[in-house]
């Protein structure tokens, strides 16, 4: 730890904008995400927080604004260059390789940071670093029993914990998560929670969120994205008590 | 466990291979020649298909740059160049790898139907082309050569092509064995499987497809090149549609989701090819048939159903299922017949033969002949036999298809994963 880390800032957005067609649906969002802070981004449905996140990790090219990464430019690459600059996300709707077994689908992401991508001399089985990390990712999302079971048939939980755990293996140091909790009991609630602050311990995190009790016990700080536009960006504590994200954003879930 | 009877049957395989052809004829020789060379092509093809989840229908370009190479070679050998004949493939492999790697740079720029369009288009270019570079290609006629002895062996005899083509096909099937089992070979499936997360995983996917598809066309190119040591001869008809649709078919009859299902499809229509292709005319519509009704019965192809059954073959109540599958198999056997009685009746009677012989006899409808028999066109019996063929075989194949499938119903949970494909589980 440096003594000022906070000050450091791991992704910065600078006035990005995104159409699709001739509907804009992010607005000029700005943004600073100091590293290692947790962060969460709440929102009404459409607002545009997968959007957002699909900008930031390549999918699409914004029409125009600027986003950092560590400091470098990294609007408009491919996925896989902002994979390689050090930012890996999950997906909200799960996005795993279903017909290959847990443990491989965590593999493929270790084998990416051993830089061994398209390693076609030597049996994987025989790589033993490899194996041993991939090993320890399947138990640190806490599905050592399924490794050998194909993905497609884990629970609806479980997938989500892979969909987690394969954020994690290529090494990024800024983790996108997108509703990792959507669809969850409360119990499995309470242990997505637990496993997402022990793994990005010492990381950076951007994760949207719905559930306000999740970000109150997760993130330092919150911000509010409304119709492609950020209102507010504050501690949990203050963003309940602001007015404007009241209205905007909480007072309809209440009311509804 | 499962994996030392496979090397056990693998061996025996082998054994056969290399003891039996010596004491065959020169025709089933020949006939072996050719299933191996297609064996090869529908590997390399389905390397693709199989594991990458890309259908190519363009397959023929890299046959053909593959046949060609090595007759260039093959010629300059003749001319005194110091190359040993059994390395001539090595000229295909390079070719293949070259073109492979231009097309495939293309191609896989898109995907699904855009990707096997672009696919047949770069085939259909060098099927336009070739005919015009004379000197590339040997125009319309195309190139001949001859094999050149090489440390005493003459490469005279169909045995010797034989060994030579068994050996090429056998240490490249062995290498795409083990193209299964190495990191790039696990992230050509996952490829398959989620193109997508590939990419935010710190893949390049396109990068990843042009090698996989180099890999393919390479070995492509090799069988291409066995084809032209065998037979010392190519021409541009080497690039034709039918022979990248010929890979499609024996690849899908034979199981593109199992590692040597494409070895099963090539056998069997090499085969039956050698077998039948002299008694009818209609064998091209016999294998289109077989293609239809394999996609529609069993999408997954023999090679598919063959392994179904092994990973279940501890749940199944094969006492009680062993009556119905030889119903089912007299079933399919009559229903076949009909079918083929009435192909070949149709055959006859809409032939220019039979039109001659119409002609001859002022337009009646004389009897014609069939399997040694004479028909008549208009009797009852000429077409209530296959009829009676048909409905009786469909009956009891429906009938026994019903039966067999309640008793796989039946069957207690499969411990081994049922819709896991051999190339998913091939590594752990
Ligand atoms: N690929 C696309 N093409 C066209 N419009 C899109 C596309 N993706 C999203 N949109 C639109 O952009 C807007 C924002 O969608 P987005 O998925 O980013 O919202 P969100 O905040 O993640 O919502 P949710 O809470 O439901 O996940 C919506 O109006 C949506 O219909
Ligand atoms: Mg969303």
């Amino acid at each position: 730890m440096t003594a000022t880390p906070t000050t450091q800032t791991a992704l910065r957005l600078a006035a990005i904008t995104m159409s699709f067609g001739p509907i804009e649906v992010i607005k000029g969002v700005n943004l600073d995400i100091r590293a290692g802070e947790r962060h969460a981004v709440i929102g009404p449905n459409g607002a545009g927080k997968s959007t957002l996140f699909n900008l930031i990790s390549g999918m699409f090219a914004p029409t125009s604004g600027e986003i950092f990464l560590n400091g470098n430019s990294i609007a408009g690459l491919s996925p896989h260059l902002i994979n390689r600059a050090g930012l890996a996300r999950s997906f909200q709707i799960t996005n795993i390789f279903h017909r290959m077994s847990v443990f491989e689908n965590l593999r493929i992401g270790v084998l990416a940071r051993h830089g061994v991508r398209y390693g076609l001399f030597r049996p994987v089985a025989g790589m033993r670093q490899v194996n041993e990390e991939t090993a320890e990712v399947l138990a640190r999302v806490g599905l050592e029993s399924r490794g050998h079971d194909l993905a497609g048939d884990l629970t609806y939980s479980e997938q989500r914990a892979l969909e987690i755990g394969m954020t994690l293996t290529t090494g990024a140091e800024v983790i996108l998560l997108d509703e990792p909790t959507a669809g969850m009991s409360r119990e499995e609630t309470e242990k997505a929670i637990e496993l997402i602050r022990t793994v990005t311990e010492g990381k950076t995190l951007l994760m949207v969120e719905h559930d306000m009790g999740v970000v109150f016990s997760l993130c330092d700080r919150v911000s509010v994205l409304v119709y492609g536009d950020i209102i507010a960006t504050d501690t949990p504590e203050r963003i309940s008590a602001n007015r404007a994200v009241q209205e905007a954003y909480l007072g309809e879930e209440a009311a509804s | 466990m499962m994996t030392m009877r496979n090397l056990l049957l693998l061996a025996v395989a082998l054994a056969l291979l290399v003891i039996v052809p010596p004491f065959l004829g020169l025709g089933w020789q020949n006939m072996l020649v050719n299933v191996l060379i297609a064996s090869l092509f529908a590997l390399a093809f389905n390397l693709l298909i199989g594991q990458a989840g890309l259908l190519s229908f363009g397959h023929a370009a890299y046959f053909g740059v593959g046949a060609f190479a090595a007759l260039h070679l093959m010629r300059a050998i003749e001319g005194g160049l110091p190359f040993p004949t059994p390395l001539v493939p090595l000229a295909g492999a390079a070719a293949g790898l070259l073109i492979g790697l231009i097309a495939g740079y293309f191609a896989t720029m898109r995907s699904g139907v855009y990707f096997a369009l672009v696919t047949l288009a770069i085939a259909e270019l060098f099927h336009s082309l070739a005919p015009q570079l004379e000197g590339v290609f040997g125009g319309e006629s195309g190139i001949s050569s001859m094999r050149m002895p090489w440390n005493g062996i003459v490469f005279g005899s169909m045995l010797e092509v034989y060994y030579l083509t068994l050996a090429w096909v056998l240490v490249c099937g062995l290498a795409l064995w083990a193209y299964t089992r190495t990191p790039f070979g696990r992230l050509t499936l996952a490829l398959r499987d989620n193109e997508q997360r590939v990419r935010f995983l710190g893949y390049s996917a396109h990068t990843a497809k042009v090698i996989i598809f180099t890999v393919s066309a390479m070995l492509t190119a090799v069988a291409g090149s066995l084809q032209a040591i065998s037979i010392e001869t190519a021409n541009y008809s080497l690039f034709a549609s039918n022979v990248s649709a010929q890979v499609v078919l024996q690849t899908f009859v034979g199981g593109s989701t199992v590692f040597f299902g494409p070895v099963i499809g090539a056998t069997a229509f090499t085969l039956f090819s050698f077998l039948v292709s002299d008694l009818t005319r209609s064998w091209v519509f016999y294998q289109g048939l077989i293609f239809v009704l394999v996609m529609l019965y069993v999408p997954t192809g023999i090679g598919g159903v063959i392994q179904h059954h092994i990973h279940n073959r501890r749940q199944l109540d094969w006492r009680n299922m062993a009556g119905h599958y030889v119903l089912a198999f007299v079933g399919a056997l009559l229903l076949t017949a009909g079918v083929v009685f009435l192909t070949e009746t149709v055959a006859v009677l809409f032939g220019e033969d039979y039109a001659m012989v119409r002609h001859n006899a002022e337009g009646g409808l004389p009897p014609f002949e069939l399997f040694g028999a004479s028909w008549n066109p208009t009797g009852l019996l000429t077409w209530l036999l296959p009829i009676v063929l048909l409905i009786g075989g469909g009956a009891l194949l429906i009938r026994a298809r019903r039966r067999i499938s309640t008793i796989w119903d039946r069957k207690g949970p499969s411990n081994a994963t049922a819709t896991e494909p051999l190339l998913a589980g091939g590594a752990k």
